[in-house]
């Protein structure tokens, strides 16, 4: 019998723990509290603290929530409720232009009249061709040529960030300086990192590459980049210059370490995985202005959920927290590159840096953050750039016939284009 | 003589076996004591390096470790009990009775098997949106606490260990039903519950796209959801989050140290029956 | 399908007792089995309350277009014929079938090894052995991920390490189809070889030592009262391995998620069916299609498992 009560006594008690945990959500009603959710280093920490500062009355709730956050966001966008009131999005946020109804419209809260603070091009991204603005921009990718100067001087290659620049205009230039490399250090080190990585960087330096603002798919016109790009990235590995090393995968993070690629083409953001993952490598490597000319990579934005209950104080916190000052900030705590323009005019920009050899990379990506071109991804983008890398990434590797590939691709596009 | 040496083979085949089995938990430790350069240096290091207490007290810095340990085993405990409980009874209940229906519904059982759980996410998220428990630890636990793994396993178990001799003279000593499943069944079933049990906590404590998507209060995270929260999307501090990792799995090896003990200590279940 | 597995006498109040009393409604039956249905009720009243709904939910699902958020709109039998045509679903599938078949034969067949070894009574350390052999299936995937990552990585890796100590070039394991099988391959076998050792010893140990003390005395080798005894009484737990690793096997999705990324790295080598299913769902956006795979792959996993039961309950036939 003394078994019994205390099996009841056990399962009584877990249905009291349980049901206990579920109480207790009775907050004032003056204080408000808005759920924010990003992810690590998207957002500085010390701001998102300091906002309960600069608005007496408001409670930020802020949840750093790892790997998979598309996937839950997207199950709550499912579900219709339990969402956050404010969101961060990746570069991903032209997947959710179709659904621009279950997020407010800024420009409806106030956001004109801050257009003009932040680069046109990177504000254009979370706009939907209808006019509507889902997301508002926090940081920027600009790109640029991250080389080993050590290596480009054995080579007898330029060493100079400018002579880089002038000597590899182009990427066709930049590929025969990298044969000569190859050819001086004896094949022990390779130019680029990987054949996707080639065909991305041409394609973030196009202002179109797969749809139109109508969602038509222009990839086979001549004015998209999509084949160039596709050559390009085939024509490096023909020639032997791809390291075939996943990017910012565990495996390049441990090429870099050892010397084993000589440079890449990147976003601003990599710097900080370079120099985690490569510290043996420090001053050794320098930034130069990209071949085949700027371009952007990543970046991330904030929006308002349709189910907040507090636009307008979630439009305020998030104006506040994106303002061009705390950009600065956000750019000296993280290295979150700004996307307002007035923080790229800070002196920050200009500081030098010992892992680039005191180089200034600063005034390299300003440049090239500036001169990025305005562009339409199309809802579908990710779709098709996970086709085609698929299939480079056969070329690279699995030796397949690089026309038979494009074919392959294109008629793959074509099926996805009709689900 | 051939006998010893035969021993000595069994040794060194298990020892050989249990090397490889260990080998990436002491490479784990290693890499835990290491920083992110360090671990991808070439060629490897295989001894322990200097940076465990960094690596640590980055993992303590940016996450609420305790808080989420506390909150892991409270889920854990809850559904580990639970489970046992009801698997135990219905798996019993299948390996020993019949009644109408028995057969469909136990091929019914094992049908929800086979369906992927990453399917049912989206709808079983709106369910509890429903019944507002997103949030709630409820949603971690009560949808589990009768599974047709458990089950399944309880009654191959129960099938052959539990004789129907045993249950015939209970019965004739007037035991309830209730009483044959506890006071006969349930010693006889130890071994087989130690080791759901050990599984089903080891599940839950490791278990992470269900919590990430319920739990919306940084409080209540679990461990595995508050270590997720340490990779960025483009910037990852390697080291910590194989020192995190490394810490999550500490708490299961130990109980597991504890538990273990059960699974031989039942060589009295066949005494029973002899 | 149900019944042959029951190969021992069945405790059943309802013919033991009144074995005289006439054939009853089936309510009546029914009604004095309630005990037996309470206590298989809270398996089913929770499917009915979560598993049921989801399950209905992705049926409808897989005849809808949908991208996860915005509406849905009917597209008959296309997600179906969408998934038969594509060619990456049958890689998928090739893939998948492929992965269980270089894990589960080697993970079973070691497990059974080692099971054996453990509860040969001469053993010492038993308990030490047990959690030797039990802590890959404790660890969690993202440890196992971060150190199989490092032990077949190109640059970095454990394996190419020595294989350079011994003088042969390095491999780029994870940059081909058959490395990354391989490596997934590894990683299962490696995670569950020890579970399902203690799962065979449970079933090891359940079994009466006077039953091979009877064989001793009349005679019987080591071998013969393996078959003769060990295997008969083992068969549940054998099927039961053998089922829940068919449907396991079928559903392999983290290890190559964590190793090679939601494409499953070079031309898919590491794309399951599941992982398929998520990226065609989570990345891509096709919640409809989606569902589509999750009902053909329940099909496939339905018919697989059935296969391996008739072949598992067939081999008991002939042994007895």
């Amino acid at each position: 019998m003394a078994k019994y009560r205390a099996l009841l006594m056990c399962l009584l008690l877990l249905a009291f723990m349980v049901s206990g945990c579920s109480s207790g959500s009775s907050s004032k009603s003056e204080v408000k509290t808005l759920t924010l959710w990003y992810w690590n280093r998207s957002l500085d920490d010390n701001l998102i603290n300091e906002v309960q500062k600069q608005f007496p009355g408001i409670r930020i709730n802020a949840q750093k929530i790892g790997g998979d956050f598309k996937s839950k966001l997207k199950t709550t966008l499912a579900a219709g409720s339990g969402g956050p009131d404010i969101v961060a999005f990746n570069d991903w946020v032209t997947e959710l232009f179709p659904s621009a109804d279950r997020f407010y419209n800024l420009y409806d809260l106030g956001a004109k009249d801050i257009e003009g603070d932040y680069l046109d091009w990177k504000w254009q991204l979370g706009v939907t061709p209808k006019d509507e603005m889902i997301a508002m921009p926090i940081d920027t990718g600009p790109t640029a040529l991250f080389y080993r100067e050590d290596l480009f001087k054995q080579a007898g290659l330029p060493t100079d960030p400018e002579e880089v620049h002038l000597m590899m205009d182009t990427w066709e230039d930049y590929f025969a300086a990298g044969e000569k490399l190859q050819k001086a250090l004896g094949g022990k080190v390779k130019l680029l990192d990987n054949i996707g990585q080639v065909y991305n960087q041409v394609n973030s330096q196009s202002d179109k590459v797969y749809f139109d603002k109508n969602e038509n798919f222009i990839g086979e016109d001549p004015s998209s980049s999509m084949k160039k790009a596709w050559d390009l990235a085939v024509k490096a590995s023909q020639m032997d210059l791809l390291a075939n090393a996943g990017t910012f995968s565990t495996e390049w993070n441990a090429a870099m370490n050892n010397g084993k690629i000589a440079s890449y083409v990147g976003a601003v953001w990599s710097k900080q995985i370079l120099m985690d993952a490569a510290p043996d490598t420090s001053g050794k490597w320098r930034v130069a202005r990209a071949p085949g000319g700027d371009g952007n990579n990543g970046g991330s934005f904030l929006a308002i959920m349709k189910t907040s209950k507090y636009p307008k104080e979630s439009f305020e916190v998030m104006k506040w927290l994106l303002n061009s000052e705390n950009q600065v900030t956000s750019f000296k705590d993280l290295n979150l590159f700004p996307s307002a323009s007035k923080a790229l005019d800070s002196d920050l920009m200009k500081m030098k840096e010992e892992f680039f050899g005191g180089q200034a990379t600063g005034e390299i990506f300003t440049e090239s953050a500036r001169n990025v071109k305005p562009s339409y991804f199309g809802t579908k983008y990710s779709n098709l750039n996970g086709i085609v890398n698929r299939e480079l990434s056969s070329v690279a590797l699995e030796g397949k016939n690089s026309d038979k590939a494009w074919k392959d691709a294109l008629s793959r596009v074509k099926k996805e284009l009709l689900r | 003589m051939v006998k010893r040496k035969s021993a000595i083979l069994l040794y060194i085949g298990l020892i050989i076996g249990l090397v490889i089995s260990i080998f990436p938990f002491y490479w784990l430790a290693v890499m835990a004591t290491r920083t992110t350069a360090e671990i991808y240096s070439f060629p490897p290091k295989f001894w322990f390096g200097t940076h465990l207490i960094s690596n640590v007290t980055r993992v303590f810095d940016n996450v609420d470790f305790f808080g989420a340990f506390l909150n892991s085993l409270f889920v854990a405990s809850c559904s580990t009990l639970l489970v046992l409980f009801f698997d135990s009874l219905a798996g019993f209940t299948f390996a020993k009775f019949n009644f109408p229906g028995k057969k469909w519904l136990f091929v019914l059982l094992l049908a929800t098997m086979m369906a992927p759980s990453q399917l049912s996410l989206v709808p079983s998220f709106v369910i509890m949106a429903k019944f507002g428990w997103v949030g709630s630890f409820k949603a971690l636990i009560i949808p589990g606490m009768a599974n047709a793994f458990g089950i399944f396993w309880i009654r191959q178990y129960a099938q052959e260990s539990v004789p129907s001799e045993l249950l015939d003279a209970g019965r004739i000593d007037g035991c309830s039903f209730f009483r044959l499943y506890w006071n006969v069944a349930i010693p006889i079933l130890r071994p087989a519950l130690s080791f759901l049990g050990a599984f089903t906590f080891i599940g839950s404590w490791n278990d992470y796209l269900w919590p990430l998507i319920i739990l919306n209060d940084e409080s209540k995270f679990t461990l595995q959801v508050a270590l997720s929260s340490l990779n960025g999307i483009y910037v990852t501090d390697y080291a910590m989050v194989v020192a995190g990792t490394m810490l999550a799995v500490i708490p299961l090896i130990i109980l597991f140290l504890f538990v273990s003990k059960q699974f031989i200590s039942d060589i009295a279940a066949g005494a029973i029956k002899s | 399908m149900g019944q042959p597995l029951q190969n021992r006498t069945q405790f059943d109040p309802g013919s033991s007792m009144q074995v005289s009393e006439r054939k009853r409604g089936l309510a009546s039956e029914i009604w004095k089995h309630r005990r037996e249905y309470l206590a298989i009720s809270p398996f089913y009243i929770l499917f009915a309350v979560f598993g049921l709904f989801p399950i209905l939910f992705s049926m409808y699902l897989s005849f809808q277009r949908w991208d996860g958020i915005g509406v849905m709109t009917f597209n008959g039998i296309n997600n179906y014929q969408f998934m038969v045509t594509d060619p990456e679903f049958w890689k998928a599938v090739r893939n998948t079938l492929l992965i269980w078949i270089y894990s589960t034969i080697p993970m079973l067949f070691f497990a059974l090894i080692i099971a054996f070894l453990l509860n040969a009574s001469f053993i010492k350390f038993r308990t030490f052995f047990r959690i030797g052999f039990f802590v890959p299936n404790v660890t969690s995937l993202v440890a196992v991920a971060i150190v199989f990552s490092t032990v077949f990585s190109n640059n970095y890796g454990l394996l190419n390490y020595f294989l350079s100590v011994f003088g042969v070039s390095p491999v780029e394991w994870l940059n081909k189809t058959w490395g990354i099988q391989l490596a997934v391959s590894i990683m299962v076998i490696w995670r569950w070889v020890g579970y399902n050792a203690i799962i065979y010893l449970a079933g090891l140990q359940s079994i009466p030592t006077v039953l091979y003390e009877a064989a001793k005395i009349d005679g019987a080798t080591g071998i013969q009262s393996f078959f003769r005894i060990t295997i008969p009484n083992l068969r549940p737990i054998i099927l039961f391995t053998v089922i829940t690793s068919t449907i396991g096997g079928m559903q392999i999705f983290t290890e190559s998620q964590v190793l090679v990324g939601n494409d499953g790295g070079v031309s898919g080598g590491g794309l399951t069916i599941v992982l398929y299913l998520y990226r065609e769902a989570f990345v891509n956006n096709y919640f409809g299609y989606g569902s589509a795979v999750g009902w053909g792959m329940f099909i496939l996993i339905a018919l697989f498992s059935l296969f391996n039961w008739l072949v598992v309950q067939g081999g008991g036939a002939k042994d007895e």
